[in-house]
């Protein structure tokens, strides 16, 4: 642990303010909460949301575990796990079971996730909205009217287009029946795992300055026509590592000419059961 | 001069994290882990809020504004004193019988609906085994609880406010080191 930061980088100020925020956003479902982002020790993109929230959070016992895309070697969740453990001298960990505390790039673990745990997202854009209205002051209404009128005809010329929802990432969910929420950039195959959640799931979204949650137990929509139901990604191949047919697959090119693997995004997933297979 | 949080930083940390877990899940007892030293018009468990979430940023109604608790606050945390319940971020409540309405707190705005009061309720005590169910966010079917001490009519008033969501006011309610939230999402269901 490195000894000239207070514990885990931010000011008590900070974090006090970030505390108040993250207790109103559990207050108010979905709906996104100004916070006072602070500059990081690494660019806006790479996590600083949350970070910030981690930050907030984070305790001498906890232990933290931090994914990117669903793995724990990649360098965005490398860099993050050993920021904490110089910053906070917290312990680490790549298993999803023993995590007290998950920061996320955009996965939820397939493993399902307890009560005592909290899921901490990193979003870089925190507003569902924002593509179709530009202006914060305009969706900030929207929101106060509950007028999500936008996002339906949206997804309908997906329909009219494609002939499907052709949405597959970033699906947009209505939280506990009223505010319309960014799930963050997880593939619409994870969105399911939003619903009546048992963990606290907190959002951070450091250049935009807001942090929103969905609490434990709440009811999470993908939104859908009666025509039309939300449906998630599948796969006609199985995890070649693991041999897993249910979880989220990423296709990955292995030599110069082309041949491709199926395997699983969340490697703390698939690491586990490949050693439930050898024993 | 009583001293605050023995060790602010950590003390701080694993109050809020109850807080948060409380206000996550809403009408169930949860235990503060550290009570600090309070005087005598301000319960510890409220203090231990308190110094957990106010600095110069917050301001704060007390229902009872008396003169050693004022001090104490403003020394150990620098918060702000309103002196109407309607400009207040925190409110603190010591005897809720004679609260004011829930009406004439700060309820927020409909585009900013976080910009509202957070009320810190010191109350007699709390049943799990009777009393009224709630449901909502954050409760998976249902929780009982009976809160003693406040007034009457005081969840008819809150009933009238939910029409309002989402804007609203959050309650933490305290007594004997336990701490229960309730958020304006929670529905206290008709027997």
């Amino acid at each position: 642990m490195t000894p000239r930061y207070n514990f885990a980088f931010l000011d008590e100020d900070t974090k006090r303010m970030l505390r108040r925020a993250l207790l109103k956003a559990v207050a108010i479902p979905g709906y996104q909460v100004p916070f006072g982002s602070r500059e990081m020790p690494l660019p806006y993109g790479w996590g600083t949301g949350g970070i910030q929230v981690t930050a907030a959070l984070l305790g001498p016992d906890d232990v933290l575990k931090v994914i990117d895309q669903g793995a724990d070697d990649t360098t965005n969740a490398v860099n993050i796990r050993r920021f904490f453990s110089r910053v906070a001298g917290v312990a680490t960990t790549e298993h999803t079971a023993d995590a007290t505390l998950i920061q996320t790039r955009h996965r939820i673990p397939e493993t399902s996730l307890r009560e005592d745990q909290i899921l901490i997202f990193q979003v870089p854009e925190p507003e569902p909205l924002r593509t179709l209205e530009p202006r914060e002051a305009e969706t900030r209404t929207l929101h106060a009217l509950a007028d999500y009128g936008l996002m339906h005809v949206t997804l309908y010329e997906d329909i009219a287009q494609y002939g499907h929802i052709a949405t597959s990432y970033d699906y947009p969910v209505l939280v506990d029946g009223r505010f319309l929420t960014s799930p963050s950039p997880i593939p619409k195959f994870d969105n399911p795992k939003l619903d009546r959640s048992p963990a606290l799931m907190l959002f951070g979204a450091g250049r935009e300055k807001r942090l929103y949650a969905i609490p434990p137990y709440t009811r999470v929509e993908s939104l859908a026509f009666d025509d039309h139901p939300f449906e998630i990604q599948r796969w006609e191949h199985q995890c070649e590592l693991c041999g897993s047919g249910d979880s989220y697959l990423d296709e990955v090119v292995v030599d110069d000419r082309g041949t491709r693997m199926f395997v699983c995004s969340d490697t703390d997933y698939c690491s586990g059961r490949r050693v439930e297979a050898q024993a | 001069m009583l001293t605050a949080f023995a060790d602010p930083v950590f003390d701080s940390q694993r109050t809020f994290r109850e807080l948060l877990q409380a206000m996550a899940r809403p009408a169930v007892p949860r235990r503060l882990p550290v009570v600090p030293p309070s005087p005598a018009a301000v319960a510890p468990e409220a203090m231990a809020i308190l110094l957990t979430l106010c600095d110069a940023a917050t301001s704060i109604w007390l229902q009872r504004p008396d003169a050693e608790a004022v001090d104490h606050l403003r020394f150990h945390t620098g918060l702000r004193l309103a002196d109407q319940p309607q400009q207040a971020d925190f409110a603190l409540i010591d005897d809720p019988a004679s609260m004011p309405a829930l009406a004439c707190f700060a309820h927020g705005d409909p585009r900013y609906p976080d910009r509202s009061a957070s009320l810190i309720v010191q109350v007699n005590g709390f049943r799990t085994d009777g009393g009224a169910h709630f449901a909502g966010p954050g409760i998976r079917d249902a929780e009982r609880l009976s809160v003693e001490g406040l007034p009457s009519d005081f969840w008819q008033q809150r009933a009238a406010l939910s029409t309002q969501f989402p804007l609203g006011l959050d309650l933490y309610f305290v007594a004997a080191q336990q701490v229960v939230a309730m958020p304006r999402t929670t529905r206290l269901l008709e027997a």
